[in-house]
């Protein structure tokens, strides 16, 4: 390595011990410049200052013991090598160090100028070779990453080849098609699609590996959600004769979540749920509120399979694993789904696990936080410690004209959340996140403290501004409504938080109740 | 409908013909290029009503058609539905952000493209807005 000068850090409370250290190096062949501190404090201080080449570090400090000394130290310079002065008393601690990053340790006392000096050099040598392997760490995933990216490329080619050229020959267009080739052709469609999906999932575990998915987090009714997968999978339900049901609870507020990815989660268990579960079987999809959790909503999805042994519960939720027991071993698919899961559902700060009885079936659950929309109301419905006295729900709801939409809808909606929020008063009006209901519809909630007569003004600002929109014209349908939110009265115990959560809740329900004006069945637990 | 004149632009031959064998069959006429800079050329002497183009293409890829079309007055106007092999996450935003109308990852669903199609036709033939 270089030749120039090492500098070296030294953190060493001890005067007489530090001395020895500058003797020791003194003596030794390299050139060393010293920089010597006292305490842990003045020591992450010049860190912050200047890299040493290496850092020579007593563990316990006046303002620092034990391990903890060098987890600061290497929480601050993760780079730079530590070789750790340890007494005759603590070499165990020296030790453990070790396993924990420290490339080495030196027993004071027993220092000499060439121990010292090699502890050194190797220390340097030893982490710029892990920094090395780090960084070709690094780039085989990057380079794994491009290398499936491009596979799965090339591979969608010929699949989109054979994919159109069969629905080509089974809708006919190439001459009548006989039962028999029209069964056939149907299975070689099925099976084209089962490819396609592979090679998404690949491409979709490999970024979740290397951290690379977005989610785009917003205001989401989970019930519509799970309507949305339920009503997705119910063909492939009812081919194996298998009851799909879904059950929400209807006191539960808004999710905080990206919907596309929760739906991914949602089909993958509930596809799971059915391949796993016999003929005949039942699979339930449910959300509800548990109470000693209250920021979050449980989704669960239940099945009447086979069950998973608990050596297999472990590990269910890594990449490529497959149950070896399972049933129907003629399509096992790549093992990929419940690890991209796994990562969709962390990626929401929510959690995801499995109980299960052999030969009783799954539950597979995962948590999503819930929005808390007293939080988003509080600054904006109350005023001098007390509740405004009258608020207005104005809901602004865009549909799009063509069905399926994939322009820039989105874009178009976005532009009406930033014209929205300058129609209202940001002080006393609170423009809600956007509700994104099953197909592309977007409702708007905006919640005023105002009355209904002059709610309607600001409706009919809101209609002209949107109108206007660009795009609008002939992309989608505006409705604008307004009702007035009742304003419990506060109880002579009741704070204002208590009162504002209270109010939450009844903006909360008057919202989900809107988009496609469904209402499930209650199940109050 | 008989004379509405849609432009298939991919560099896969198969492809093409597959596109070509499901849009006549839906009473579209068609008209075809293999790179970018035919499909161009052809938007220029064809000017099809729509054009579907692929995104990875010899001779200026798809996102230089969209800049081309866009920047041409006389082009501008013809709705692009963008229908690839590559990735929605890396490529769909930047296509609607060049002036595409949709984006469809290979391989597509037939109904789907047919009523994207459908809908964003008659916006083209009358080349104003759409009257609702």
């Amino acid at each position: 390595m270089t030749k120039k000068a090492t500098h070296v850090l030294l953190i060493e409370d001890n005067p007489g011990d530090a001395d020895l250290v500058r003797l020791r190096l003194v003596e030794g062949k390299s050139a060393a410049e010293v920089n010597c501190v006292n305490r842990l404090s003045d020591g992450l201080e010049s860190l912050k200052q200047s890299s040493p080449s290496v850092i020579l570090l007593d563990l316990n400090l006046p303002d620092s013991q034990g391990a903890e000394t060098f987890r600061r130290v290497r929480e601050k310079a993760p780079d730079v090598p530590i070789v750790i002065l340890s007494g005759q008393d603590d070499e165990a601690l020296a030790m453990k160090a070790l396993h924990q990053g420290v490339q080495d340790y030196l027993v004071k006392g027993a220092i000499s100028s060439n121990s010292l000096d090699r502890a050194m050099r190797y220390a340097v040598e030893r982490q710029a070779l892990l920094r090395s392997l780090e960084m070709l760490r690094k780039q085989q995933l990057e380079f794994k990453n491009q290398f499936l990216s491009h596979v799965s490329h090339e591979l969608r080619t010929p699949l989109t080849c054979i994919h159109q050229f069969t629905t080509i020959l089974l809708d006919g267009l190439a001459g009548e098609v006989g039962p028999e080739q029209r069964d056939h052709l149907k299975t070689i469609l099925k099976s084209v699609n089962q490819l396609g999906a592979m090679v998404r999932d690949l491409l979709e575990a490999s970024r979740a590996e290397s951290g690379k998915i977005r989610i785009e987090p917003r205001c989401v009714v989970i019930g519509d959600l799970l309507r949305q997968a339920v009503a997705m999978m119910q063909p492939i339900a009812h081919e194996k004769e298998i009851g799909l049901e879904v059950g929400v609870d209807t006191r539960i507020p808004f999710v905080h979540g990206d919907p596309g990815r929760i739906l991914e989660v949602l089909i993958n268990l509930i596809e799971n749920a059915i391949k796993f579960t016999p003929q005949g079987g039942a699979v339930t999809v449910q959300a509800s509120l548990v109470p000693t959790d209250p920021d979050f909503v449980y989704v669960a999805v239940t099945d009447s399979g086979c069950g998973i042994v608990p050596e297999a519960r472990a590990l269910i939720f890594e990449r490529l694993y497959q149950d070896p027991n399972a049933v129907d071993n003629s399509r096992k698919g790549l093992g990929l789904g419940l690890f991209i899961a796994k990562e969709l559902v962390n990626l929401h700060g929510g959690r995801i696990w499995v109980a299960s009885e052999v030969g009783n079936g799954s539950t597979f659950s995962f948590t999503l936080p819930l929005y808390s929309l007293a939080k988003l109301l509080f600054p904006v419905i109350t005023h001098q410690d007390r509740m405004r006295d009258s608020l207005v729900l104005v809901k602004v709801v865009l549909r799009p004209l063509v069905s399926p939409v994939r322009a820039n809808w989105k874009e178009t909606c976005q532009r009406c959340l930033e014209i929205l929020e300058r129609c209202v008063y940001l002080d006393k009006d609170l423009v809600l996140p956007p509700i994104s209901a099953s197909g592309a519809e977007e409702t708007f909630p905006v919640v005023a403290s105002t009355d209904l007569d002059r709610a309607n003004i600001m409706m009919a600002r809101i209609r002209e501004q949107l109108e206007k929109v660009a795009g609008l014209n002939g992309a989608g349908k505006l409705e604008v409504s307004a009702s007035a939110v009742p304003v419990p009265a506060r109880g002579p115990d009741q704070s204002l938080e208590a009162q504002v959560q209270e109010v939450a809740r009844v903006v909360g329900e008057m919202v989900a109740t809107v988009p496609g004006g469904k209402q499930d069945s209650p199940q109050q637990k | 409908m008989a004379n509405t004149k849609i432009m298939i632009v991919d560099d896969d031959p198969d492809l093409r013909q597959a596109l070509r064998l499901r849009l006549r069959a839906n009473d579209y006429d068609t008209v075809n290029a293999g790179d970018g800079y035919t499909a161009i050329a052809t938007a220029y002497k064809e000017r099809p009503d729509l054009i579907i183009l692929d995104l990875g293409l010899p001779a200026g890829d798809g996102f230089v058609v969209l800049d081309r079309l866009q920047k041409d007055d006389k082009l501008s106007a013809i709705p692009v539905i963008v229908l690839t092999a590559r990735d929605p996450q890396s490529s769909e935003q930047r296509a609607l952000q060049a002036g595409a109308t949709a984006f469809f990852q290979k391989p597509a669903d037939n109904a789907e493209l047919l009523e994207v199609i459908r809908a964003t036709l008659p916006r083209a033939a009358t080349g104003t807005g759409l009257p609702s």
